[in-house]
Parts: structure tokens; C-alpha cells; sequence
């Protein structure tokens, strides 16, 4: 067994060194190719230059094949993962408004994470409210599980198994095609001049690292990358000093939708988005502490980190709402777009499919105000010299 | 003939700044600056720490035909952007 050889380390001190190295690996990678998912959508809607979005098709088709390999070879500890359910209507209006809140915030869960890693203080108002958002949810959560439940479009959460055919013959249609449309891309581009950006890191090749992280983290840890349900766990236990009778009261707190014998690990996985310190909190919160201080590791290196508070009050209060309104999409929805875009999608669950429908519609609508919002402060930040 | 040895310059610091607001306020300010910066009167010089904008904005401005020029200063990337760029220019 391979568990055996785990024995002499606990499996919860396991997870949290796996999760951690994986963190500073995702957020190292992230920082050096500047990984801004939020970015690659923005910038193919908004822009019309949607290069950078090609990186990230490639990812989600290169984790596409690494995760049917692994599950055909019996790897997979689960299949589908845990946390992710069958697909609903709040899945599409989620995706809408995580795409607002990411485009004001200047970043997703993990792109406010690696940015605010390296100095960025908008970044770290994003986060602020990101957790606020988060922690608004549960107190809308009956209303809104009910809207889940009367909108719920399939009692399965994959394509293939709605269709019932075979995983690996979706996944062969989707992600070859895309594999080989990249290539073809990538040979018509004219050589591009060498950047002068130090310790570059090209998006594509980031695509593949992160691919390579999220199947190591879907082998190790039972599921893909995922943080967000601990943006609500972080609100919980904030709001547990102050009020503890509320949080007591409040449902969402006392769900436990992590619940699943993890075999290699020999541990059982339990948790949930209460303040309790349990499965949730080893497998993400090292994650998001990994992400911020592997983009802090290689801005030093850099000689790039730097913290710098000369920034127009209205994108610190655009960020503060932006992650507001994207913590809230991420409870919504349920999940981010690095949960469904870099596992959801590769195993194709609908989930990810209806977040995906909505995130390009948000991050239209968010692109707009954020743009508006933009121009009319432009005059700050511009001094004329001689 | 203008004295084209010394352009004015304008300074747009970004650093700090949300995405992407480093490219907004470029293109605003090309747009702005069109005539000066044809007649080589203006150069814009722009300090950001974003390091995807040292590719995003030197993409753009080329393809409206302007010179670029792209340089790791202590801890962010400057950007000239001009046409063409002064001699002094190129640090």
C-alpha cells in the first residue's frame, strides 16, 4: 500500500506540506509569466487580443489528457471530485457576477493572490473584499440554495455521464483539436523579440506547469486547485470572535460537503465553510498562503517587490468592491474559475460548463464600469515634465 | 523647425495601479498627444510594475506605428513610447 510508506508523517501534517509546496510552486509560476486569468478574458473581450486566453486552452486541454490518463490508470482518488455537484441555473448567474467582481478587482482569487504577493495593494483590498463577499453568502444561502434547487438541469455532474459515453472519447474530440489548433497558432506567430522582462516565464509553458500542479494536487489532495470555499471559512472564523452565537446559528456554517475516505492519504477528508479548522482549511489555506509568498519569492528575486500606497483612492474602493462581488460569485457559482476552469472543465462537469457560459457575459459587464471608472481618474497618475 | 532635441516629456506612473489601467491611460494619452507625438514634440514615458504590460502596450503602440522601447529600471519597467524615439532617450 501506498499509504504505508506515509505512515511515519500524520496525514494531515502530509497535506498541509503538499498543499503549501504547491502553493509556492502556483504562485512562483504565476508571478514569473504574470497568469492573469482575469487579464486573458478582459483583454480577449474588452481588447479583442485574445493570445493570452490561448495559453490558458491549452492548459485546460493538456489537464484535460493528463487527468483521463490518470484516471484510466486508476490515480484518481476520486471521480469527479469532491465538491463539485450537478449542475443548475445559479452555476450561469454565478459565473455572471464573478466575472464583474474579478474584472473591478484587477484580479481572480488566485491572480488577487500572486499580484498582492508582490507589493500590490490593490490587490490586497481585493482581498479584503473577497472575504467580505464570501462571508456575506451564507446569510443569503437558504434563499439561494432553493433557487439551486428548483434550477437543477441534471441528476449527474459530467457531461459524458449525462450522455453516457465514454469520458475518454469527449475528451479525445476537445482537447486534441485544441492541442493541435495551439501548435498551429503558435508556428504562424512571427519569433517574438526577446523580452525584457527578467525571469520571464511564457503563459503557455506556465499553462503546462499549472496543468502538472493541479493533476499532482488532484492525486495527492482528492481534487484540482480550490480556494475559495476558504475565503468563507476565513469570514467564519472572523465573525466567530465577535458573534459566535450568529455563526452557530447560521446553516451554510454547519454543511459538511467535503466528506470522502481519501485512500492514498488513508485519511478521511471532512469539512466544510464553518470556522472550524478542519480538511478544508489543511487542503487551502496553505494553498492560498503558498500562492501570495511563491509570487513574493520571486519578486524578491527579482528585484520587483515593492509595496507602493500612491494609488487613487477609487481603485482601492473599485478593488474592495470588485472582490465583494467576486467572493460572492465564488459562493454563488459554487466555486472559482481556477476550480472550474483548471478542474472542472477538464473532467467536463457541467458545472464548469454553465460558469464558463457566464464568466465571458461579467467580465463584458464588468469591463465596461471598470473602464468608465478608469477614465475618469486618468488625469492623477499623469505629470508633464520637460 | 522645432526644436526636436528636447520633446516634452509626459510622465504617466502607473505602478501600483489595477489592471489595466497602465494600458487605458497609454492609449488615452496617444490619442490625446496624436499630433505632438507625429511631430516628435512629445514622448511618452511611462513607469509601470505590471510586467504583462511591457508586452500588451508595446504590441499596441507599434501596430499604430510608433517606436518603443521597453527597460527594467530598480524594481519596475519603463516603457518610451515616441516618434521617433530621441537619442536621449535611449538609456
Amino acid at each position: 500500500m501506498i499509504s504505508g510508506r506515509f505512515m511515519l508523517i500524520e496525514p494531515t501534517t502530509l497535506i498541509l506540506i503538499i498543499s503549501l509546496a504547491i502553493g509556492l510552486a502556483t504562485g512562483f509560476v504565476m508571478h514569473r509569466s504574470d497568469y492573469c486569468v482575469t487579464g486573458m478574458f478582459r483583454d480577449a473581450i474588452m481588447f479583442r487580443t485574445p493570445s493570452a486566453l490561448r495559453a490558458l486552452c491549452l492548459q485546460i486541454a493538456v489537464t484535460m489528457i493528463l487527468f483521463e490518463l490518470l484516471r484510466r490508470a486508476g490515480a484518481l482518488p476520486f471521480y469527479p471530485f469532491p465538491l463539485i455537484g450537478k449542475p443548475s441555473l445559479a452555476n450561469l448567474v454565478g459565473g455572471i457576477v464573478f466575472g464583474v467582481g474579478m474584472v473591478l478587482a484587477g484580479g481572480c482569487v488566485v491572480g488577487t493572490l500572486y499580484k498582492m504577493g508582490a507589493g500590490s495593494i490593490t490587490s490586497l483590498f481585493a482581498l479584503i473584499g473577497l472575504i467580505i463577499g464570501s462571508g456575506l453568502y451564507p446569510e443569503i444561502h437558504p434563499g439561494w440554495a432553493a433557487f439551486i434547487k428548483a434550477t437543477t438541469l441534471a441528476d449527474v455532474v459530467t457531461l459524458p455521464q449525462l450522455l453516457a459515453i465514454n469520458p475518454g472519447v469527449m475528451v479525445a474530440v476537445v482537447a486534441v483539436p485544441a492541442i493541435v489548433h495551439f501548435i498551429r497558432w503558435r508556428r504562424q506567430q512571427a519569433p517574438a523579440d526577446a523580452s525584457v522582462v527578467t525571469g520571464y516565464i511564457e503563459p503557455w509553458r506556465a499553462g503546462l506547469i499549472l496543468a502538472l500542479l493541479s493533476a499532482i494536487s488532484y492525486i495527492l489532495l482528492g481534487m484540482p486547485l480550490g480556494i475559495s470555499t476558504t475565503y468563507t471559512k476565513i469570514a467564519a472564523i472572523i465573525e466567530n470572535l465577535f458573534i459566535p452565537e450568529h455563526v452557530s446559528r447560521v446553516a451554510y456554517f454547519k454543511a459538511l460537503p467535503l466528506n470522502a475516505f481519501h485512500r492514498l492519504l488513508d485519511t478521511q477528508l471532512l469539512g466544510g465553510a464553518g470556522p472550524a479548522l478542519d480538511s478544508i482549511w489543511d487542503i487551502q489555506f496553505p494553498l492560498i498562503l503558498g500562492i501570495t509568498f511563491g509570487s513574493t519569492l520571486s519578486a524578491l528575486m527579482l528585484g520587483e517587490f515593492a509595496i507602493r500606497c500612491n494609488i487613487p483612492g477609487r481603485q482601492m474602493l473599485t478593488a474592495l468592491l470588485g472582490g465583494a462581488i467576486m467572493g460572492l460569485g465564488s459562493r454563488l457559482t459554487p466555486g472559482c474559475n481556477i476550480w472550474h476552469l483548471m478542474g472542472g472543465i477538464p473532467i467536463l462537469a457541467m458545472q464548469s460548463l454553465l460558469f464558463l457560459v457566464g464568466l465571458p457575459i461579467g467580465t463584458w459587464i464588468g469591463g465596461k464600469i471598470l473602464f468608465r471608472l478608469l477614465a475618469a481618474q486618468t488625469t492623477c497618475s499623469v505629470k508633464q515634465g520637460a | 523647425m522645432t526644436d526636436r532635441s528636447k520633446p516634452k516629456e509626459i510622465l504617466i506612473d502607473t505602478r501600483g495601479q489595477v489592471c489595466p489601467s497602465t494600458l487605458l491611460v497609454t492609449l488615452q494619452h496617444l490619442n490625446l498627444q496624436k499630433n505632438a507625438l507625429r511631430n516628435g514634440l512629445v514622448i511618452i514615458k511611462i513607469m509601470t510594475d505590471h510586467r504583462h504590460s511591457t508586452a500588451t502596450i508595446p504590441n499596441a503602440v507599434k501596430n499604430m506605428g510608433y517606436d518603443v522601447l521597453v527597460t527594467k529600471q530598480k524594481g519596475y519597467y519603463e516603457i518610451l513610447i515616441g516618434l521617433p524615439l530621441p537619442s536621449q532617450g535611449l538609456t
